[in-house]
């Protein structure tokens, strides 16, 4: 038996998920802050017997904040089990009070086990009398309602689908239209469980919680997994084991006591007390004892664990060890907690591991998870490491992710045929799976755009892709649509923009008589390139059509074409002396980029890249980036699409960071002025100032206004129209666009 | 494993109790039914392994099953996996709440209806029909058999529409009676084979104490979950179909042959037939009225005592208070027996009310325990009279334990009404209860404050829950009623707080009680009036082996001395049609020579 899925209705920074699970290992992953904690906390309070039975009364704070006002409002917390077998007596009992007796054959073939946190019977009742569509009463009414008037069922045999809205209209309320429901007890919720019934002893569950602080949870009694480990075997030692050793602290106890120095000790106290108070007021007697205990549990408590971590056989305590030491044995104590228990006759078993990869080292992450497994149990991780993601199943992935400000959980491999999913699985290596990760993600195929687009983005607005969100992927010769195909209504419900080259033919590639043989050569394949192109348009724009989470975005020729193509000749000029060595080649490259027209110029920015090698000169063109470079249109465009929306607070820094750089520029061009006056370049210092002449009035006339700008109470756009209008020599595409 | 001393138990309830597998025990009067049944519980509560089964044991009577589990406590043997009580509580907590969502009748909640209440809803239709069509609730007597309702009463198509509009009058207001709890079990248990499968996974061992007067909805409920899993259930039936008197209610004794069709498994036939209650002579005389054969044996201490058999067909009933105290004197003067082992037995509560009243002024000397002394309604399932049973019992260590099962039944009516119960346990309202006290004469106004103060410190407002304000209102118009009726009898009847209290505890003195009461109790001494035809027989079921059945129940309570009267005077119909009716036909049938009285 295992826990199919898990639906979370308004619990904590969930309003509606759906995780679904499988037999075996689970992984969930997500970012930090996005409800990891929260979801196994769910889980615990349906099952884990070491909860508190107070826990399960929920709060205030346990609303989803995204509700708005929680009065009146349901929390549902509804997990269903697949693999359920009639006719195993031990199941009897959960199945009694659990099991949905379905479909024709009136047999059990699932079951399902909700918490629910709802108004009590009689608040139900009164909102149900409300008239439809009053809703100044029915606010009235929930004004006055608290926590207090709730209360918290947990049923079995419920056969409605919580995730969906409709649904939880039709149980709990409509509170927009103000339309209740009039009957209190709807069956789709289940009945009771049975008080006979406490789930959490049925089942073993074991909770490793993320290890942070593991040496203090060896200090403390209460959480030290050895001494749960021990205490699970003290019950069984014989009593002739333990009769020898009880008898030796019985002598150890004796012997202590009749050491010289203690007996006099003891001698001094008594006649200390009779000449201080005399006999009448002093003790009877005196004595000192020695308490070593001889109690099996307490014996057992002073046992502590030393581990030789190095090779020169040192054994250390716990807090001698190296933090990763230590959190590998805590981890191993709290496994073999579970084994103990698993030998128990429960129903099922389940081990929830809180983020294992916390301080373990990434290569022990991988084995770990390779070798976590056990039968007849499932287990449940949650990650926010791509190392672990990357060993684990994405047909058993949930995916933790905020869209639009709220939490949604996606499934990966959901409707992926097997293939498919083995295909994306071998792919996702631990760069990659950071996809996984990402709020949004952008694909390229070659190594020059996984290099510079990050650039490009970082030098002309000072922030990182990283920063956004953004994952951008390199997925080289895969092929697109076997990656993109995550990102979908089904699946992964992020952003995903596909960049990728047209290869538009930028020369003429009529073939002429008088063409050399190389050169027809040249021109058929250009034509070739740009056919093919075409036809991966039409599939490509084809395969996103009607999917809102993709979208693909082409450079016209290719990326280094498209590049020079957008004035960014000037960087290109500035590496050729790294590329080439020969000074006349050198000149003549140089003379080529110069080219307005893109045949020669954007031929001669291939060439330079093919000559260096593409991934190579992408670094070395990008060491040379500046914050006036233009991004290529398309590539803003993905970019844009990826995230969504430039709020007022992303394009303040922005124009905070192009503002600097204007004045750094400004201040870095005076220097070449004074250079230059001190050459007696006085050409050259005259070109400069003219240069710098409006960028210096730009900063006089923009300053004052930025200064006095509030980022809280005025319009970003305004601002930005000003900045724009106070430089009008700069190239402003970036900021026109956002 | 639970082992009993030797002398406990004879051979024959050894061998019943050591018998495997499923049995089948036609118990005599006397023969140690009970003791047997409990025994035997013990033993398998003692081997139960798995701590996930529980072992079930269907009694006939709330009282019973309390008895029955105290007996197995005393035993030293651990109850926490027997569940024991009613068929209907059987079904409530098994069938209907787990899997009540299964049922279209049910699955939008429910609230049970108590017999009072049904009978106030049916007479108020009956009453409605009238002047047009006249009809009483006695002629609208029902129960459910597996193939639909069977209307005993002799209402006819009128009592069919009459009963329709009642069901009708339960499904608009989501309420449910007693004899739905069972049909509705039934219907949950045949449309959904996966429910008597999970069941009978969960019991390994099923009780049926008093087969005589079980339904045939209610042995087809138990078969049911046994035909699930026959290797898994063992059943182990106890009764004497001697003693059937519930048949007018659907109650038969089956025979061993559709037992195990019904069952499809085989029951072992056993019998005790050693009678270690009472005389040869009473043995021999009550024998006289067997509808099935039975061996019976003397074999009790008071096996040769010179027993007094009478029969009075000259006393008239306005001369009954007067015969009826002569044979109470005459036992306890002449014969030492102590007022405990009295018993005065009647077929209908009516007659025994009034006696009671007469008898306590004619007889001040002596305590009497019977109907017309308590002030309120006894209406076992009603929530309130529930809560009130705790509320006037005196808090005592000995009382702990029982006091507190009946605070979990409390909580347990207030899930079903739908009350948020996580807050409190049964211990925590128990100390709650004990904790009010107020300052009130009045027996009402007393619990009606308390109920008020209860309710208050549990934080919540019993009136919002539709069950709770029912049953309240139908507790307060019940009692207010019987004091009513009590009043007019006699104006000194007692109504104050310290009556309401007497009423809960332990009983002392001479027992009045009727036919269908006495069941299971013995006593040196029994007199017996109103036996009459249409009393026994009774009208609605005039049958002369319904008589003798009621006649063998009587007789076979006696250990000593048994008294019978068949008083003249009690009138049948309206003037002036009005005849006298007669002897019970069963009883004149029989040749005995009686002793006569002095």
């Amino acid at each position: 038996m295992h826990i199919s899925s898990l639906n979370l209705i308004n619990y904590r920074n969930f309003k509606n998920v759906k995780l679904n699970f499988n037999k075996g290992i689970n992984t969930v992953i997500g970012e930090n802050a996005s409800g990891k904690t929260n979801l196994f906390r769910a889980l615990r309070l349906l099952l884990d017997n070491s909860m508190p039975r107070s826990s399960t009364k929920l709060s205030e704070g346990d609303f989803c904040r995204a509700l708005g006002s929680w009065k009146g409002h349901w929390i549902i917390i509804s997990c269903e089990f697949d693999d359920i077998s009639s006719d195993e007596a031990s199941q009897s009992l959960f199945l009694h009070g659990n099991g949905n007796i379905e479909g024709e054959e009136e047999m059990v073939t699932k079951a399902t086990y909700n918490l629910i946190f709802r108004p009590k019977a009689h608040i139900r009742q009164a909102i149900s009398t409300i008239p439809v569509g009053d809703t100044p009463a029915l606010e009235e009414y929930l004004n006055d309602i608290s926590t207090d008037d709730y209360e918290t069922v947990l049923t079995g045999k419920s056969t409605a689908n919580f995730a969906d809205p409709e649904v939880y209209k039709a149980i709990v309320g409509d509170f927009d239209a103000v339309v209740f429901p009039n009957e209190l007890n709807n069956p789709e919720i289940g009945i009771r469980l049975p008080y006979i019934l406490n789930m959490p002893n049925e089942v073993s569950f074991t909770y490793i919680k993320a290890l942070r602080d593991v040496v203090s949870d060896f200090h403390n009694n209460r959480t030290n997994p050895l001494l749960t480990l021990l205490k699970s075997k003290s019950g069984e030692i014989s009593p002739e084991d333990f009769q020898p050793i009880a008898e030796l602290i019985r002598t150890l106890n004796e012997n202590i006591e009749g050491l010289n120095d203690v007996c006099d000790v003891r001698d001094d106290i008594a006649s200390t007390v009779g000449d201080t108070v005399g006999d009448t007021y002093s003790p009877n007697s005196v004595s000192i004892r020695s308490s070593l205990t001889d109690d099996s549990d307490q014996l057992f408590q002073s046992l502590k664990l030393f581990v030789a971590e190095s090779n020169d056989g040192y054994e250390g305590a716990i807090h001698e060890m190296s933090l990763g030491g230590a959190n590998l044995l805590y981890l191993t104590l709290k496994i073999l907690e579970f084994k103990y228990q698993n030998s128990n006759q429960s129903i099922a078993n389940f081990l929830l591991i809180e983020e294992p990869e916390a301080h373990i080292h990434t290569h022990i992450q991988k084995s770990l998870f390779d070798n976590i497994k056990y039968e007849n149990t499932q287990i449940i991780y949650s990650t926010h490491s791509s190392h672990i993601s990357e060993v684990s199943n994405i047909r058993n992935m949930n995916i933790i992710g905020l869209v639009d400000g709220n939490c949604e959980v996606f499934q990966p491999a959901k409707g992926l045929t097997k293939e498919q999913s083995g295909f994306v699985q071998r792919y996702l290596d631990a760069i990659r799976s950071n996809l996984l990760f990402a709020r949004s993600v952008i694909l390229v195929e070659g190594d020059a755009e996984e290099i510079l687009i990050p650039v490009l983005f970082k030098k002309s607005t000072g922030i990182s892709l990283d920063e956004m969100g953004i994952s951008l992927v390199n997925i080289r010769s895969t092929g697109f649509e076997n990656i993109a195909m995550l990102f979908n209504d089904e699946r992964i419900r992020k952003r995903c923009s596909i960049i990728t080259d047209l290869d538009s033919a930028f020369f003429n590639t009529e073939i002429q008589e008088q063409d050399s043989e190389a050169l027809k050569n040249k021109k058929r394949k250009a034509k070739g390139s740009e056919e093919s192109g075409a036809n991966r348009k039409l599939i490509l724009d084809q395969f996103c059509d009607n999917n809102p989470w993709l979208s693909p975005f082409y450079a016209k020729h290719t990326f280094e074409v498209d590049f020079i193509k957008c004035s960014n000749s000037v960087y290109l000029k500035n590496v050729v002396e790294n590329v080439y060595v020969d000074p006349a080649t050198r000149v003549t490259a140089k003379e080529d980029l110069s080219k307005a027209d893109i045949a020669t110029s954007g031929m001669r920015a291939l060439t330079m890249a093919n000559h260096q090698g593409k991934g190579w000169f992408a670094i070395t063109l990008g060491k040379a980036i500046n914050f006036k470079v233009v991004i290529p249109e398309y590539i803003l465009e993905a970019i844009k699409f990826a995230h969504v929306e430039f709020d007022s607070v992303l394009t303040f820094k922005i124009l905070s960071y192009r503002f600097n750089s204007i004045k750094e520029h400004v201040a870095e061009g005076k220097k070449h002025i004074e250079k230059a006056d001190a050459d007696g370049d006085m050409n050259l210092k005259a070109r400069c100032e003219a240069y710098l002449l409006p960028l210096e009035t730009g900063i006089e006339v923009f300053a004052p206004k930025w200064d006095v700008f509030d980022s809280a109470t005025d319009d970003i756009n305004e601002i930005k129209a000003s900045f724009i209008a106070d430089f009008p020599t700069e190239n402003h595409h970036l900021l026109e666009r956002i | 494993m639970f082992v009993w001393n030797k002398d406990d138990l004879n051979d024959e309830q050894v061998d019943a109790i050591r018998q495997a597998g499923n049995v089948f025990l036609e118990a005599c009067p006397g023969s140690g039914k009970t003791r047997t049944l409990t025994y035997k519980i013990a033993l398998e509560l003692s081997k139960l392994t798995d701590e996930k089964k529980w072992i079930v044991a269907i009694t006939y009577t709330n009282r019973a099953a309390d008895e029955i589990r105290e007996r197995i406590e005393l035993l030293g043997v651990e109850t926490s996996q027997l569940w024991i009580g009613t068929i209907h509580s059987f079904c409530l907590e098994w069938i209907i709440k787990p899997y009540g969502l299964y049922h279209d009748r049910l699955k939008n909640g429910f609230k049970v209806i108590n017999s009072y209440d049904s009978e106030d809803i049916i007479t108020n239709i009956c009453l409605g029909l009238r002047p047009q069509q006249y009809i009483t609730y006695y002629q609208c007597s029902h129960f459910y058999t597996p193939t639909g309702l069977n209307i005993t009463g002799s209402g006819g198509s009128l009592a069919t529409s009459v009963l329709e509009a009642y069901h009708q009058h339960l499904d608009n207001n989501h309420q449910i009676d007693f004899e739905q709890i069972l049909y509705f079990s039934y219907e949950l248990l045949r449309n959904k084979v996966a429910i008597s499968k999970i069941l009978s996974n969960l019991f390994s061992y099923f009780f049926i104490d008093e087969y005589q007067d079980t339904k045939e909805i209610q042995y087809s409920i138990v078969a049911s979950i046994m035909r699930a899993n026959p290797s898994k259930v063992t059943t182990f039936i106890v009764g004497d179909p001697n003693q059937a008197i519930y048949t007018s209610l659907g109650g038969y004794a089956i025979a061993h042959t559709e037992l195990e069709s019904l069952t499809a498994a085989s029951f072992a036939s056993m019998s005790l037939d050693k009678n270690y209650r009472s005389s040869l002579k009473i043995i021999e005389y009550y024998r006289n009225y067997n509808v099935s054969p039975s061996a019976t044996s003397a074999e009790g201490s008071e096996r040769d005592y010179q027993s007094i058999i009478t029969y009075d067909q000259v006393t008239h009933k306005d001369d009954l208070v007067e015969q009826v105290s002569r044979y109470i004197e005459h036992n306890i003067e002449n014969f030492n027996i102590p007022e405990r082992d009295i018993c005065v037995i009647a077929p209908w509560w009516t007659h025994l009310a009034a006696l009671t009243r007469n008898l306590v002024n004619r007889l001040p000397q002596y305590s009497f325990d019977g109907p017309g002394l308590v002030p309120f309604s006894r209406d076992l399932e009603n929530f309130w009279y529930k809560l009130t049973r705790i509320i006037l019992t005196e808090p005592s260590p000995s009382m702990y334990v029982k006091r507190l099962r009946w605070a979990s039944e409390i909580l347990y009516d207030l899930e079903i009404a739908m009350v948020d119960i996580a807050p409190f346990t049964s211990k925590e309202l128990l100390k709650s209860i004990n904790s009010i006290s107020i300052d009130e004469e009045d027996g009402i106004t007393y619990l009606c404050y308390f109920f008020d103060e209860l309710f208050k410190r549990l934080g919540v407002e019993y009136s919002l829950y539709p069950m709770l304000q029912e049953h309240y209102e139908s507790f307060l118009s019940s009692t207010e009623d019987r004091i009513d009726r009590l009043r007019r009898d006699s104006e000194e009847f007692a109504t104050d707080i310290e009556a309401f209290r007497r009423a809960f505890k332990p009983r002392s003195g001479i027992k009045v009680s009727t036919i269908h009461g006495v069941k299971g109790g013995e006593y040196d001494a029994v007199i017996s009036f109103g036996l009459l035809e249409g009393l026994v027989p009774n009208f609605n079921d005039s049958s002369e082996d319904s008589a003798k059945k009621l006649l063998y129940v009587i007789g076979s309570r006696a250990r000593k001395n048994l008294h019978l009267i068949s008083e003249r005077g009690r009138m049948l119909g309206y003037s002036p049609n009005q005849t006298e009716r007669t002897s019970t036909k069963a009883l004149q049938r029989v040749q005995f020579p009686y002793d006569h009285f002095v």
